[in-house]
């Protein structure tokens, strides 16, 4: 009898340890599978392909799904199955590297910007224009017929080579409270650069009491860049060599990060985190706020009043630069049957119809040319949606979002991080803070 | 032989904790000791050895100590709010008040049900110094609430607010259940003698009731750094410029926002050695004067 029960135990702790270990090897699997049962209908002659995202629910995830429906159902070779990847762009990258460790890649995946160089770095990839070659000869200007060469610019690695084609495109822009600007008897239309801006927060803060600027400070430094290479200052500069170096504490940005502070020191900017700003204006407590044209719905949703936006300020008698976010699409498919497949899947994403569907799903600015004024594209929703006009009316201004190379580059964004905080609580000069964060961040990258 | 036999059978009943133990704490304690030597970035196929150097970065970085600074004010504030408050409430609803127990006993527990990133989320919202609720009623009076998250030192005490508000619950009730477990006949006597309520709880509650005690200053210790990790997460990222930032959420930051997987495991080896030591203190001068009622 107690033989027995020792036996028993035995066997219970036996199945505990292998759930314990199960539970270790399906780490990698983390990626969801979402098939179209309706398309695959056991067809044993097509050609599967997968396609990897990062659009959960309510960030363009049923738009993925409807997307993929349309393709599988509108031609008989090909059937593609939509992979959703948590934790964006990192954690697909991640499940990438599982993958290919074991050698099996899917054929077309998401690939978010800050992660370009590694993925060029470490993956193997066919580069759009060799696909067209090969797959899609009589249509062989495709690229250069529909992006604009700076958008194409976007997903170009450090060579040179064009590791994928732009999708998802997100720009800083300017919103502002229109009833506010009314009470403070400031011009409708909004501003249209850095010195207005400033010159209208002294205004607001006047007449209705209320904070004039906040500009988004989140944990990175997209809309910081913005700020800087508007004035004509550079975050970072290569040299003849291809070396990399940080230049940001250039006279022009010196000027525009006091400017910032300033504003902060004299009470007509607010100095808070992102999630607060954003309500703080919401709820009219601020009149204009600097933040990514993703957060236009919420901002429609919510605000109490009359909002609108507009293009994203230059310094007077400069030009317009602003940084992209979102992710390029690039092929890791390895046979050749594969690689023709996601082609022509690729294709039909960066077809007119489905851009359109791409961006009133997401609220991404649709990277190819003529989305905007197609009666199949987005003309009636822009027409509808203001809003949307300040970032599709200045894609000619986006450029890469600058990451330091490297090891040291998360390194150096830390520390742009941090020197904002001391900037802007008024530790020290944006001259001092920028001059020892350049070199801070220089020695980092000649140390690798 | 009956002897080797009851002993194999009492480790095998404790077989199945101690398999998951090995899992999930000495593993990945002695993976990261052996991690602190290395120059490694998670992903890169060759972990570089660099021997004690990523210890040494860490003592030359000003950044650590004021991260340590943080921590003993943390450690401070939670100790005063969720050990020291809760006892004296304790004492107050077990001895002194007598209506109205259970309406507190449930008021204050049920927060700590309450997930903390929720917690924290809502508290972004009510303190809002500028849209907030409580800034709007601070406004009526003519007052302005400063801006917490971006000021240096006043963040801290913002954050152990919200933590506060998760653990003092459950350690209120703990300690009640320490101080409710004080002899009724004990008190009573005192009372007929007329010692006052503030030396009944210095000479009596207190010792009577000092392994509870000593149970809920560790856990405030221990557990408060961990949970004030997810206020830190959620409302500051650490910062303004580390303002905000503790033991165990710089280790985190490290090794999960720079990938610096060598030193954020020397930050986390430094930690625990840090807790070891706290933990020899406390057996050696707390344990001795603990009153275990069995």
């Amino acid at each position: 009898m107690k033989k027995r029960t020792v036996t028993r135990v035995a066997a219970f702790i036996m199945a505990a340890a292998m759930a314990l270990t199960g539970c270790g090897a399906s780490d990698a699997g983390t990626a969801q599978d979402t098939v179209n049962k309706s398309a695959s209908a056991g067809d044993g002659e097509k050609i599967k392909i997968e396609y990897w995202h990062c659009n959960g629910e309510g960030q363009g995830g049923a738009t993925v799904e409807e997307l993929v429906a349309k393709f599988n159902e509108s031609n008989d070779h090909i059937e593609v199955v939509a992979k959703y990847n948590p934790d964006m762009y990192k954690g697909l990258m991640q499940n990438l590297q599982a993958e290919a460790a074991v050698g099996n890649t899917p054929a077309l995946v998401q690939i978010g910007w800050s992660f370009l160089e590694y993925f060029s770095n470490n993956f193997a990839y066919l580069e759009p224009q060799a696909a067209i070659d090969q797959y899609d000869a009589e249509d062989s200007t495709f690229l250069t017929d529909h992006f604009l060469p700076n958008i194409l610019e976007l997903a170009e690695n450090s060579d040179g080579g064009q590791v994928g084609i732009p999708y998802s495109l997100s720009s800083p822009v300017f919103y502002y409270n229109v009833d506010l600007f009314r009470e403070a008897g400031l011009p409708e239309e909004g501003p249209k650069t850095w010195e207005q801006v400033m010159e209208y927060s002294e205004i607001i803060k006047e007449k209705t009491g209320k904070y004039g600027l906040y500009i988004q400070e989140p944990s990175d430094n997209w809309a910081t860049q913005a700020l800087i290479e508007s004035n004509g200052g550079k975050f970072m500069t290569a040299d003849a060599e291809g070396n990399v170096k940080a230049t940001f504490a250039s006279e022009e940005g010196i000027y525009a990060y006091q400017t910032w502070a300033d504003m902060i020191a004299d009470g007509t900017a607010l100095h808070i985190s992102w999630e607060e700003g954003v309500q703080a204006f919401n709820s009219g407590e601020v009149a204009m706020l600097y933040t990514t044209i993703a957060r236009r719905s919420n901002i429609q949703s919510s605000a109490q009043f009359e909002a609108a936006a507009v293009n994203s300020p230059v310094w007077e008698g400069k030009e317009r630069v602003i940084p992209a976010g979102g992710c390029f699409l690039a092929i890791t498919a390895q046979t050749e049957e594969q690689q023709a497949a996601a082609w022509e899947f690729e294709k039909f994403l960066y077809s007119i119809e489905s851009m359109a569907a791409w961006t009133i799903g997401t609220g991404y600015v649709p990277p190819r040319k003529d989305v905007a004024d197609s009666p199949e594209g987005l003309k009636s929703f822009l027409e509808e949606n203001q809003m949307m006009k300040a970032a599709t009316t200045q894609m000619d201004a986006v450029v890469k979002w600058t990451s330091f190379p490297g090891d040291a580059g998360l390194e150096a964004e830390q520390i742009m991080i941090d020197v904002r905080d001391e900037i802007l609580n008024g530790d020290v000069s944006a001259r001092d803070g920028l001059t020892k964060a350049q070199e801070e961040i220089n020695a980092l990258l000649e140390a690798q | 032989m009956k002897k080797i036999k009851e002993d194999l059978f009492a480790l095998l009943f404790i077989l199945p904790s101690l398999t998951a133990f090995c899992f999930f704490m000495f593993w990945p304690l002695i993976r990261t000791v052996y991690l602190s030597f290395f120059d490694w970035n998670m992903i890169k196929p060759v972990k570089k050895f660099v021997g004690l150097q990523n210890y040494i970065t860490l003592l030359q970085d000003d950044v650590t100590y004021k991260v340590l600074g943080n921590t003993i004010l943390y450690i401070l504030i939670l100790l005063v709010v969720n050990f020291v408050l809760p006892y004296i409430v304790s004492f107050l609803l077990s001895f002194v008040i007598r209506k109205g127990k259970s309406f507190y006993k449930t008021a204050f527990f049920l927060p700590s049900v309450i997930s903390l990133v929720v917690g924290s989320i809502l508290y972004v919202w009510i303190l809002n110094p500028v849209t907030g609720p409580v800034a709007m009623i601070l406004r009526f009076f003519d007052m302005q609430l400063p801006i917490w998250s971006k000021s240096e030192g006043l963040v801290i005490w913002i954050l152990s607010l919200i933590t506060s508000w998760k653990v003092f619950g459950y350690n209120f009730i703990i300690v009640l259940g320490g101080v409710m477990g004080v002899s009724q006949e004990v008190i009573e006597a005192a009372k007929l003698d007329h010692i006052p309520n503030y030396k009944i709880f210095m000479q009596i509650v207190l010792p009577m009731s000092s392994s509870t005690g000593v149970y809920v200053l560790i856990t405030t210790i221990v557990q408060g750094l961990q949970y004030v990790f997810t206020p830190i997460k959620v409302v500051t990222q650490g910062g303004p410029n580390y303002a905000s930032s503790n033991l165990i959420y710089q280790s985190y930051h490290e090794a999960f926002t720079l990938y610096k997987t060598g030193e954020a495991s020397a930050f986390s080896v430094m930690t625990m050695a840090l807790f070891i030591l706290l933990l020899v203190l406390e057996f050696k001068f707390v344990e001795k004067g603990v009153y275990y009622e069995n």
